[in-house]
Formats: C-alpha cells, sequence, structure tokens
C-alpha cells in the first residue's frame, strides 16, 4: 500500500487527479491510496505517508513544504503543470513510482 | 518569436514569483483562509438556503404564502450563518494550531470560549436579550474572531513549550496531562479579556435605532476599522483585488486564494449587511459568481475554442477542460494552455477579469442587477448562480451571459495568436518526425540492399 498525500489549495480540481490516479493504479493492480489536502492539514498528516506531492498551483509554498517533508524522510515533488492540466494520473503515477526509494516499477505492486 | 516567450517568462519568474509568493506564504493568511474555506463556508451556504426560503422571489404568490412564517425559516439561518464568526474563532485557532505544529482542538475551543467573553457585554446575564448580542456573533465579530483566534493559537503554542505550565509526573495519563498544561493559558486569556470586555462595556453606544446600548469589543473594532471595511467596498478596491488575483494565477499561483485570506473579512461583514438589507457590491460572490465564469479568468469561452482548436495539445487540453469548466474549475486551462508564464495569454488573462469586473460594478451601483446577498459553492453552473446570488434576480444570468460573450470577444485575437504558435511549433515536430522517419527508413533500405548484394555475393 503506497500512501500519497498531495497538498494543494482547495481540494477541487486536485480531486480530478486523485480519481484518476486511482483509475491508472487500479489498471496496475497497485494498492494506493491518494488524499489530497491543505497545507495546514499537511502539516499534522506528514508522518503517515509515503510521498508527497505539491499541486502546481501552490509552488510558492514548495521550499516550506519541502522542509518538513525532508525532516520526516518523505521524498517529495512537484506535479508537472502539464499533467496536473491534463489530469493525467498515469503519468503522475509514474512520477511516484520514480520516487519511491528503491522500488523498480512492480516491485511494489501487491 | 518562442525565444521571447522563454525570456519573459523567466523575467516574470525572477521579479514577479518572489514577492508575490511571499504574501502568499504567510502562515496567518493561510490559516484565515483555511478557517473560512473549511470550518465557515459549509454553514455560511447552508444557512443562506433558509434565507432563500424566507425571501423567496414574488412567483405564484409563493412570497405572500411564505411570509407569516418568515421569522421561523429564518431560525436556522441565524444559528448558522448568523453565528459564522463564533465558527470562525475555532477555525482560526485550529488551522493556525496546524501550522505551528502542535495539538489544535485545545485551542480551538479554548478561542470559541475567549471570543465569547469578549463579545458579550459585562453585566447581569439574566438582564441580556439574545437578539441583542447576536449580530456580534455574526459580521459585526468576524475581525474580533480573527483576532482572538491568532491570539489563542499563538500563546497556547508559547505556554506548551514554555517552562509556565503545570508540571505533572510522568504517570499521568497524558490527557489528564494536557488539561492542566491548558490551565495556565486558559486562565491568563480568560482573565485578560474579560477585563478588557469589562472596560469597554461600561461604555454606552447609541444603535441605528435610538436605543442605548453597552459598547462591546466587537463593536469598538468594527468602529475603528469600518474605513477599512467602506474602502474595501468601492470599485478602486475591487480593481486591485481583481488585478492582485489574476497576477498571482499569471505565475501559477491560487490567486482567488491569497486574496480571499486578505479580503474575506471584509467580503463577508458586507455580505452579512447585504442580506440585512444592505447595498454592499465588493463580496465573495462578486468575484467567485460574477466574475470567474467557468474558473479564474472568465475563461469559459477559451474551452469552446479550445475543443475546435487545429492545435493537437489546445485540443486535448480542451476536451479534460470541458467537464471542470462546467463547475468554474479552469486549473486544465490555466496549466494546460498554458495561461501561466505565457506573455500572449497573461494580457487578456488580466485585461478580461478586469473588464466584466468593472462591467459587473458599474450593473450593481446603478441598480440594474440586485446587489449579491446569497452565498453559495462556487463550483454551481453559470447562468443558475448568478440568479441565486443576487436573490433571485433572472438579470443576474442575463449579466452573467453578457459577461461571457465580453470574454468570448476579447480572448479570440490573443486564442488565435497563441494557437499559430502552437500549430507552427507542432508541424515543425511532426515535419521532424516525418524526416527522421523517413531517414531510418532509407536507412533500413540502404541495409536491405546492403544484406542483399552481400548475401548474392556469398551466394554460389
Amino acid at each position: 500500500m503506497i500512501q500519497i498525500l498531495i497538498v494543494c489549495s482547495w481540494g477541487m480540481s486536485t480531486s480530478l487527479l486523485v480519481d484518476s490516479m486511482l483509475a491508472a493504479a487500479a489498471e496496475r493492480q497497485y494498492e494506493i491510496s491518494v488524499e489530497a489536502l491543505s497545507a495546514g492539514e499537511y502539516a499534522a498528516k506528514v508522518d503517515e505517508c509515503d510521498v508527497v506531492l505539491i499541486a502546481p498551483q501552490i509552488r510558492h509554498l514548495r521550499k516550506s513544504i519541502e522542509k518538513l517533508a525532508t525532516a520526516e524522510g518523505k521524498p517529495v515533488a512537484l506535479i508537472e503543470p502539464f499533467h496536473y492540466a491534463t489530469m493525467n494520473g498515469q503519468a503522475v503515477l509514474d512520477q511516484v513510482m520514480r520516487m519511491l526509494p528503491g522500488s523498480a516499477e512492480g516491485t511494489i505492486t501487491k | 518569436m518562442s525565444g521571447l516567450i522563454e525570456r519573459s517568462s523567466d523575467w516574470f519568474e525572477r521579479y514577479l514569483v518572489p514577492p508575490l509568493s511571499t504574501l502568499a506564504s504567510s502562515i496567518y493568511l493561510q490559516a484565515v483562509r483555511d478557517a473560512f474555506i473549511i470550518f465557515t463556508l459549509p454553514l455560511i451556504i447552508a444557512g443562506s438556503v433558509f434565507l432563500i426560503v424566507a425571501n423567496p422571489p414574488p412567483i405564484f404568490g409563493v412570497d405572500h404564502l411564505l411570509a407569516p412564517y418568515q421569522n421561523a425559516i429564518l431560525v436556522p439561518y441565524e444559528l448558522s450563518f448568523g453565528l459564522m464568526a463564533l465558527f470562525l474563532t475555532f477555525g482560526v485557532a485550529y488551522s493556525l494550531s496546524q501550522y505551528l505544529r502542535t495539538e489544535p482542538v485545545q485551542p480551538g475551543i479554548l478561542a470559541m470560549v475567549v471570543f465569547l467573553v469578549a463579545s458579550v457585554p459585562v453585566r447581569d446575564l439574566n438582564t441580556l436579550t439574545f437578539g441583542e448580542v447576536l449580530p456580534y456573533f455574526g459580521g459585526q465579530g468576524l475581525l474580533v474572531g480573527i483576532f482572538i483566534g491568532i491570539l489563542t493559537a499563538q500563546v497556547m503554542h508559547w505556554f506548551r513549550g514554555s517552562r509556565f505550565t503545570i508540571k505533572l509526573p510522568k504517570t499521568v495519563p497524558s490527557n489528564v496531562k494536557r488539561a492542566f498544561e491548558a490551565l495556565v493559558p486558559t486562565l491568563l486569556l480568560l482573565t485578560m479579556v474579560w477585563l478588557i470586555e469589562w472596560f469597554v462595556s461600561s461604555h454606552t453606544f447609541v444603535t441605528a435605532t435610538h436605543t442605548t446600548q453597552q459598547m462591546t469589543l466587537p463593536i469598538l473594532l468594527m468602529d475603528l476599522f469600518k474605513p477599512l471595511v467602506v474602502v474595501q467596498d468601492s470599485y478602486p478596491a475591487a480593481l486591485l483585488e481583481i488585478i492582485l488575483m489574476m497576477l498571482l494565477w499569471s505565475v501559477g499561483i491560487h490567486g482567488m486564494n491569497v486574496v480571499t485570506a486578505i479580503a474575506a473579512p471584509f467580503w463577508f461583514t458586507t455580505l452579512a449587511a447585504n442580506a440585512q438589507g444592505g447595498h454592499g457590491i465588493v463580496t465573495e460572490p462578486f468575484f467567485h459568481i460574477f466574475a470567474h465564469l467557468g474558473g479564474s479568468g472568465a475563461t469559459w469561452p477559451l474551452v469552446i475554442y479550445m475543443l475546435c482548436s487545429r492545435s493537437a495539445q489546445l485540443k486535448t487540453v480542451g476536451k479534460v477542460a470541458l467537464g471542470p469548466a462546467i463547475f468554474n474549475i479552469n486549473e486544465p486551462v490555466t496549466f494546460g494552455v498554458p495561461m501561466m508564464l505565457n506573455p500572449i495569454m497573461m494580457i487578456p488573462f488580466v485585461m478580461v477579469p478586469v473588464i466584466i469586473v468593472t462591467i459587473n460594478y458599474i450593473a450593481f451601483s446603478v441598480g440594474l442587477v440586485h446587489v449579491p446577498i446569497v452565498i453559495q459553492p462556487f463550483t454551481v453552473p453559470v447562468g443558475l448562480s448568478g440568479f441565486i446570488a443576487s436573490g433571485g434576480d433572472l438579470r443576474g444570468s442575463l449579466l452573467q451571459f453578457f459577461d461571457l460573450a465580453v470574454s468570448a470577444v476579447l480572448y479570440y485575437p490573443f486564442f488565435k495568436a497563441w494557437e499559430r504558435i502552437l500549430v507552427a511549433k507542432e508541424e515543425a515536430q511532426e515535419e521532424k518526425n516525418r524526416l527522421a522517419a523517413t531517414q531510418a527508413e532509407q536507412r533500413a533500405l540502404r541495409q536491405d540492399t546492403a544484406k542483399a548484394v552481400g548475401s548474392r555475393k556469398e551466394g554460389p
């Protein structure tokens, strides 16, 4: 089970991406959970996840988000804006897989 | 051309992004924004439903039918929308505690208690009517609520990290310990705010209906900030807010989000006054419902243009953007066209909303359309949302459609210019691919002939 946090603003548009990612994961038979939350909620929840993603519209918060994630030893990255725009769950999931330590595609599958 | 675009993007990234980012990153602004969006908005929206029912549009005589029950229907409204400052106080303290990375519920509850002490005049409470203090818990109390929310979270955070708490042995359960730890800051805050309120409420003021009432902190703070509330509800302020919003979005930062954090207390104060018959214009629906048609930047028409576009990129984005656009979500447009850091599209991205806000301000101020009184989720589709926001005025919907037409006309030339660039780029890429393909084909052909020649040589 891979737990992914997406830090965003209102959670409205990100929920579309979350659906797309879950569909992509189901296709590949990965077990993931994705949660979209605000920067404040993120601060309280960072220790409960495997990967942290940052939605492009709050990239101005990138530094503080990265600092927290690094302190907790979690990999963190900004979602590619064009992938976000086209709600490309496959591409974002690929990104997540690349971020996980020592996980070639497939080793995390259940 | 594309070199110029890249260079100006770099310039924006270097000079425009940092100051805007600093503003948007303040944890106090973020906490206030979260408090409004997460804790207060659902109650305000639910309460507004009862406000609409209590003041129905005069169709089929429904208004006459419901008139005798108006006060009864308004009770749920008064106890949700009407108490928004109380819940906002909790939200601010809770959210700020989260940003400060400390347990949030206790500061939230303490902040509500401190807020009550700050809002109720100090006297024999048996002589106090609920109606007298109710306004302080709603629109008039927002500033007090924000102030007390921040104060409480900060004080609790400071005490939790300091030596000035009651220390208990390690064997005491952590819940019990936490309750005792909170005792010192709770007593301190309660006493301090109570003494200030006591002093303030030893003075009196005369209300609009010529009755004399005890002064309270909410009234005092409202008087102090009255100039700001008035100034905020003006055309220059609306202009400043929309420009700031769109500049932020132009560099890819959630503009509505940042401006909400600063302006929301004023928007909601004005809106609460509108619900009581006021005529304020610059409120939350003024932007979310009447300006951001199809998302920030009024990008609805762009989605249609993209669906018919010759550019593969724009067509792809258009398909993804159509569904969200119906619900006024346009991240696909902003990051996919893209609008952000795009010197061509940034011009109308800022200009179109500015012109729409100007048209709307005029329409509201001369009374062409009823001012916004109802708040609703920003996801309500264009057309319906204008009708609801103006309290059941069909001209609200008409204004939205007129604005959309303006947006369609203004975006068109810029869209075409950007499309030409993308199509040229895509064609060049295609040409390159075709060239590479033919080259590969030729190479394969040559190898085949070479092999054929070779095999012939090796033949018998």
